[in-house]
Parts: C-alpha cells; structure tokens; sequence
C-alpha cells in the first residue's frame, strides 16, 4: 500500500511536471518507455529504420499532445504513447502505399538489432535461439490485431486494462483475441517445424 | 509446444532493443525538438506547489476513503444500536443488541460512566425479560424450557446489576473522599504551629494551647505533626482530646451515609422485584424495575 501510494504520487507528479513544459520530466518518459515504443513498432511494420523513424515522431507528436493539456491522468501516459504509436502506424502504412508485411531476421545487415546475450552459447541455447527465429518469422504472418494483442500482452507485458484502453475494446473481446492469437502462432510455429 | 511454452518464448523478445548509439542521438535531438516549446528548469516555488498539490492528490483518495469508512462505521453503530435497541431477549436479534452493548461499556473509559451504563442495561434487560414473561401467549407451559432460560437470565441481570451498583458506590465513595481529602490539604497552610507553649506565662508551669480547627482539618486528611524535632501521628495528639476524635467520626459517618443510601434502596428494590418474578407477579416486578430505573438516573 504504502508503495502503491509513492508510485501514484511519483506519476502524478510527473504528470503535473509534463504539463509544466518541464523538459527534463519529458526526458524521463523518454528513457523509461522508448525501447518498449520501438519494440512495438518494430514487430508491427518489421523494418529498423522506418522502426527508428517513428519512435522519434511518436515522442514528439506525444509532447505535444502533453502540451496541448488533453492527458488527465498519468496512468494514460503509457496508453497515450501506444495510441500515437499505432496511428502513426497506420499513417506510416497509408503512406507508403499498402501494407508492408513485416519480415524479422537476426542476420539483417542493414537492420541490425541489439540482442542482450549474456549466456555462453551451448547446444539448450542455441535451441532456443532457433525457436526464438522460428516465432520471430511467423510473427509477421499473423493477423494484423492479433499480432498487435501479442506484441502488447506477451512482448511489452502490457495489462488487458491497458490494452482494451489503446485498442478501444472491451477486457472480454480481449482476453478471446489474446486466446485466438496464441492459437494461431503456436499453429504456424508447428506448421512450419513439421 | 503449449500456449505456455510459446508465452515463454514470446517473453524473451523483450531482448529485442534498439542499438544503443541510435537511442543516444535520438535523445539529443528529441531534448533539441522541445527545447524551443520547453522551460529550462522549474524554479523552486513552481517545484514545490507540483509537490504539494502531487502529494494531495495521491494521498486524497485513500483519506476519502477512510474517512467515509469512520462516517459509515459512526452512523452504522449508531443507527444500528438504536435499532437493536428495540430487540426483545426472544429475538434472535438479540445477541447483537449485547454484544454491541458490551462494545459500547467496555469503550466507556470513565470508570463511573461504565458502571452507571451497565447498570443501565441490565435494568433495561431486566424489564424486558420482565414483559416477555408476562406475556400470556409466551409464558406457557409448553414453553416451559424457553422461561426457565429467561428466569435464570433475569437473576443473573438483576446480579449483574447488583455487582455495577456496588462497584458505583465504591467509585463514587472513594471519588468523594479524595475530593474531601484534597479541600482539606488546600486549607491547611504550611509549616503553621498548632500547638503553643510559653514556659514563662506565669509560675504555674508551662502553658499549651493548641488549634483546634487545625488539628482536625490534619486528622481528616491523615498527615503527621512535627513537634520539635520529633515527627507524630495525628492520632497521638488525638487521644488528647475526645471532642476532635468525636467530630472526625461524625464527619465520616455522616458522608458514608450520604453516599450509601441511593444505591442501598436500589439493591432493596431489586431484590423485590426478583421475589415478585419468583411469584410470577410481573406487573408489581416491572413497576419495581422502574423504579430502579429512576434511581440511576
């Protein structure tokens, strides 16, 4: 509880801190939430620049939507952050003509992608690599929404409040997307073992 | 693979991050974007009101919250003693109403306020149990278990009420004698002489007077006299003079009696009414009990 309350006060104090045009505070949501916006990014339109590219855009348009004194709540920030994220995705997919399928590779060149690996390489871990490119790869051959419930739930660790809040649906609709997704990957991942 | 293992797997593309140097840059020229739509640094002043108005609104919530939680719990412990309050000791209801009288004395902290409210309620279940046995359609003889319970629960009342009147008359008596104790010791002034000798008054020998009012004031109160260097009790000087002794005891007497008597007629009267429900008079029992009733009050 006492916790519980710190935290509420350290959100709204940032919130209120944001709301001041305090730039350092702007700076603090940048540092705690980038990697996760860029991930998100990245597993939705699968290229790293363009995945780059709209992480910055996605802070600056939230700036200055903070500006604009439209966020109430500081628990909305991160949800605020997720919205412009996937609108500017859909900009991002209008713009360049159709929709991109997303392709994932450990070995792009071009696209190169910090992994921690603070593990010795033994046969168990290079299993799990393999497994890991496996869903990587059958990632982008999802559906469009439930590859976006996955990334949030499974990737992000994002709660069902928060993400019926960003995908404007309710907890129930979901929990059966979430259901139906997992189906689906662990579908193509066999599939694709076989 | 089950949904569990791929969650798992699924959990470890948190690894996936963009390149350090990427991030770098990015924050610099994301702090150049809002530095022109930015302030350099909150002064002190605007830091602290953001901390005080942040730290009332965290912490506004879980005060609400407790203070409608002591409102309701107020008003529930109010309403809902005025409600058990109407519950007969036949009602199933009714171990409530004592329970929540037994919270009630048992937070009274005057010790004299408790024995005058538990009083109170055992005269009041008293009367009760008085009207439900005098209820023809109750007092049956096919519900010959359930007044047998009742006519113990009124002897045990009626003692539970004898006990508080005891223990009234004691806290009363002692608050009364501390209260005499400490007039007397305000009225006696310090190292005062009471008693006066003067070994050149005349040839007779030595001449003693002693203060009369003094002396008894000192013997009320229970201090000891110095004579010389020689430190005595009162009682010593006392035996000195039968009038002084005489009115100490009156003075006690007459106090004791004084506060005894009330609680004295209470105990008469209870013990009354408990031979009148023993006779099955419950009408001459209940008008006894109300008595009682005016005499606590």
């Amino acid at each position: 509880m006492p916790l519980k309350l710190v935290k509420k006060f350290k959100d709204k104090q940032g919130l209120s801190r944001l709301k001041s045009r305090d730039k350092e505070a702007f700076i603090e949501v940048y540092d705690a939430n980038v990697e996760e916006i860029n991930r998100f990014v990245y597993f939705k339109i699968g290229n790293r620049e363009e995945a780059n590219d709209l992480t910055s855009m996605i802070f600056l348009k939230a700036w200055n939507h903070i500006q604009n004194k439209t966020l109430e709540d500081a628990k909305t920030l991160r949800a605020l952050l997720y919205k412009i994220a996937r609108n500017s995705i859909i900009d991002y997919y209008r713009d360049t003509g159709s929709k991109i399928r997303a392709t994932f590779s450990l070995d792009d060149e071009n696209h190169k992608i910090d992994v921690e690996d603070d593990k010795v390489a033994t046969p168990d871990r290079l299993d799990e690599e393999a497994n890991l490119e496996l869903i990587r790869r059958q990632l982008p051959q999802l559906k469009e929404e439930y590859r976006e419930v996955i990334i949030m739930k499974f990737i992000n660790d994002l709660s069902l409040e928060e993400i019926a809040d960003i995908s404007g649906k309710s907890k129930g609709n979901i929990r059966v997307l979430l259901h139906r997704a997992l189906n689906a990957l662990r579908e193509l991942v066999e599939g694709e073992k076989k | 693979m089950t949904n569990l293992e791929l969650i798992s797997k699924l959990n470890n593309l948190k690894k996936v991050k963009p390149d350090q140097k990427w991030l770098d840059t990015n924050r610099e020229f994301l702090l150049a974007q809002i530095s022109n739509s930015s302030v350099g640094s909150l002064s002190p002043w605007k830091s602290l009101i953001i901390n005080l108005s942040s730290l009332s609104k965290a912490f506004a919530q879980p005060v609400y919250a407790l203070g409608i939680f002591v409102l309701m719990l107020i008003s529930g412990a109010l309403l809902g003693q005025q409600a058990l309050s109407k519950t007969k000791p036949n009602d199933s209801l009714y171990i409530a109403r004592i329970i929540a009288e037994n919270v009630k004395v048992n937070t009274t902290l005057n010790t004299e306020e408790r024995n005058k409210l538990a009083l109170q309620y055992a005269s009041n279940h008293a009367q009760d149990i008085v009207a439900i046995l005098a209820d023809p359609e109750f007092n049956t003889l096919d519900n010959s278990d359930e007044v047998a319970k009742l006519n113990t629960s009124f002897n045990k009342e009626v003692k539970t009420a004898k006990s508080r009147i005891s223990n009234l008359n004691n806290s009363v008596a002692s608050r009364q004698e501390l209260a005499q104790k400490n007039s007397i010791k305000n009225s006696i002034p310090e190292d005062r002489d009471i008693i006066i000798a003067d070994s050149s008054k005349d040839s007779r020998g030595i001449s003693i007077s002693i203060d009369k009012n003094l002396v008894e004031n000192i013997a009320s109160s229970g201090e000891k006299i110095s004579i010389g260097d020689k430190t005595t009790g009162v009682s010593e000087v006392l035996k000195a003079s039968t009038t002084i002794t005489a009115t100490t005891i009156d003075l006690k007497s007459s106090s004791t009696l004084e506060i005894i008597s009330p609680s004295a007629a209470a105990n008469t009267i209870l013990d009354e009414a408990q031979k009148l429900v023993d006779s099955k008079d419950y009408d001459q029992a209940s008008s006894k009990l109300k008595e009682v009733e005016e005499i606590i009050k």
